[in-house]
């Protein structure tokens, strides 16, 4: 195997074969709760990629100096730091849309896929690895997170990043909405539907 | 290499180097946002109080209306008199409450909001003619769960409300969102704080309000304890402790 295609293989890997939501199960409570729309769920998942993309790299160029009993707490001071920048940047930058994702983006801390590639990935290959890396998890992340955003908001408001495109029967339209997409238990019949169909279209390439 | 990393040392530096470098991060960036925070606070201000003055901001620019037409003022409480201050617009009312300096404990403290500033800022509003219009003053206390702040607008002659608007709060979703509601707001239109003896009268009235009656406002069931909280926070800020000595300073002044 040649150093290139294993670049291409750590990119890709994390966005279906071992999709970090779907096929490791990790960060599916923010993944349920700011699904309820595309403009939230697009914005979670840039808030992810900087921080995985950020903790990955700077643990990774540390981790020599990382000493093995605090090796943890370094990686969350590390993602605790930038998830709170992440914060402050986005109150700045997109007040309302803050407020609507709350106590989600201070979350960003506990989700296990930062934590995870940190101590599974990045704390064992060199900082460019590390970034190809946490780009391709973040991409799994945001597929997902965007996939079930796209039919809760179509399914639950018949909008799309706000704009209407079926009309639902109270703005005069035929659509009427299905209202359990907009509440967060949907989320979990459509990632349980996805982990399926992902399942399935690897048994077949076997 | 002259690095030990698994020595006690080593991990000592390390953490501090480390703590110290995320600090640096954070403190950083706060830095660079700390200006535009600061105007975007000043906005929020501005419109909050146009709003409660009953001014249309959907159109132009509300800064320049805030120009024209408010002036802010600094108030001290207890003496009812105007104070001078700088800056107005960047005077932090929240840290100058809880501030020992600056604040004092509320003798009979219905608004429970524990301790209270002793300087307040209000705005006085001024209509086209440049003839004053309404003056706007910060209230806030407890409803059911939170502190829920607002403004209040009475109208030259220091009784009729000329609106009223909340713009925080943490009460049920749900259940209290008529704090925020303009039909609930516009209910305080027109009502007077205070009877012919000058007696604060202002009631939030479960099962609603009678017709014609000029101090009650409807209360929403299911919220009962947000309105008696927002009745006692009127009560409380235009009440002996809250703006009356400053009203009736206004009032002697315009005989």
């Amino acid at each position: 195997m040649s150093n290139n295609t294993s670049t291409r293989e750590i990119l890709t890997s994390p966005i279906f074969e071992n999709n970090p939501v779907a096929m490791q199960v990790l960060g599916v409570c923010s993944a349920l709760a700011v699904s309820n729309s595309m403009q939230t769920a697009l914005v979670m998942t840039l808030a992810v990629t900087f921080v995985l993309v950020f903790s990955n790299l700077i643990i990774s160029s540390i981790r020599h100096f990382i000493p093995n009993s605090v090796r943890i707490i370094a990686q969350m001071t590390v993602i605790a730091s930038l998830v709170i920048i992440v914060d402050m940047v986005l109150q700045d930058v997109a007040y309302e849309l803050s407020k609507q994702l709350s106590v989600f983006v201070s979350l960003i801390i506990t989700n296990c896929i930062i934590m995870g590639r940190a101590e599974a990935f990045a704390m064992k290959h060199p900082p460019h690895l590390a970034v190809v890396d946490a780009l391709g998890n973040a991409m799994g992340y945001g597929l997902i997170l965007l996939g079930v955003a796209f039919v809760r908001e179509l399914l639950g408001r018949g909008s799309l990043f706000g704009h209407d495109i079926l009309t639902t029967i109270e703005n005069g339209g035929w659509y009427l909405a299905n209202e359990m997409f907009t509440l967060p238990p949907s989320a979990f019949f459509l990632i349980g539907v996805m982990i399926w169909a992902i399942k399935v279209v690897q048994r077949k390439r076997r | 290499m002259a690095f030990k990393k698994d020595t006690v040392t080593g991990t000592m530096i390390f953490i501090i180097v480390l703590s110290l470098i995320c600090s640096f991060m954070i403190t950083g960036t706060a830095e660079i946002l700390k200006e535009r925070k600061l105007a975007k606070k000043r906005d929020e201000v501005k419109q909050f109080v146009l709003k409660a003055a009953g001014i249309d901001i959907s159109q132009g620019d509300f800064s320049d209306l805030f120009e024209q037409r408010v002036k802010p003022k600094m108030v001290n409480l207890a003496s009812g008199q105007v104070t001078e201050k700088a800056n107005l617009l960047d005077f932090d009312e929240r840290m100058a409450a809880i501030n020992p300096e600056t604040s004092t404990k509320p003798k009979k403290d219905i608004a429970k909001i524990k301790s209270m500033a002793n300087d307040v800022r209000i705005f006085e509003v001024y209509d086209t003619n440049n003839q004053l219009s309404s003056i706007v003053m910060p209230i806030y206390g407890k409803g059911l769960w939170s502190i829920i702040y607002g403004y209040m607008a009475i109208k030259p002659d220091l009784n009729t409300i000329e609106n009223i608007v909340f713009y925080e709060h943490g009460e049920t979703p749900g259940i209290a969102d008529f704090v925020t509601d303009p039909q609930w707001l516009a209910l305080w239109q027109g009502k007077k704080l205070f009877d012919e003896k000058g007696k604060m009268a202002i009631k939030v009235i479960k099962g609603g309000a009678k017709d014609g009656d000029i101090h009650g406002i409807d209360g929403v069931s299911g919220a009962t304890r947000t309105g008696v909280g927002i009745q006692r926070l009127v009560e409380f800020w235009f009440g002996v402790e809250g703006y009356q000595t400053y009203l009736h300073a206004i009032a002697a002044e315009g005989k």
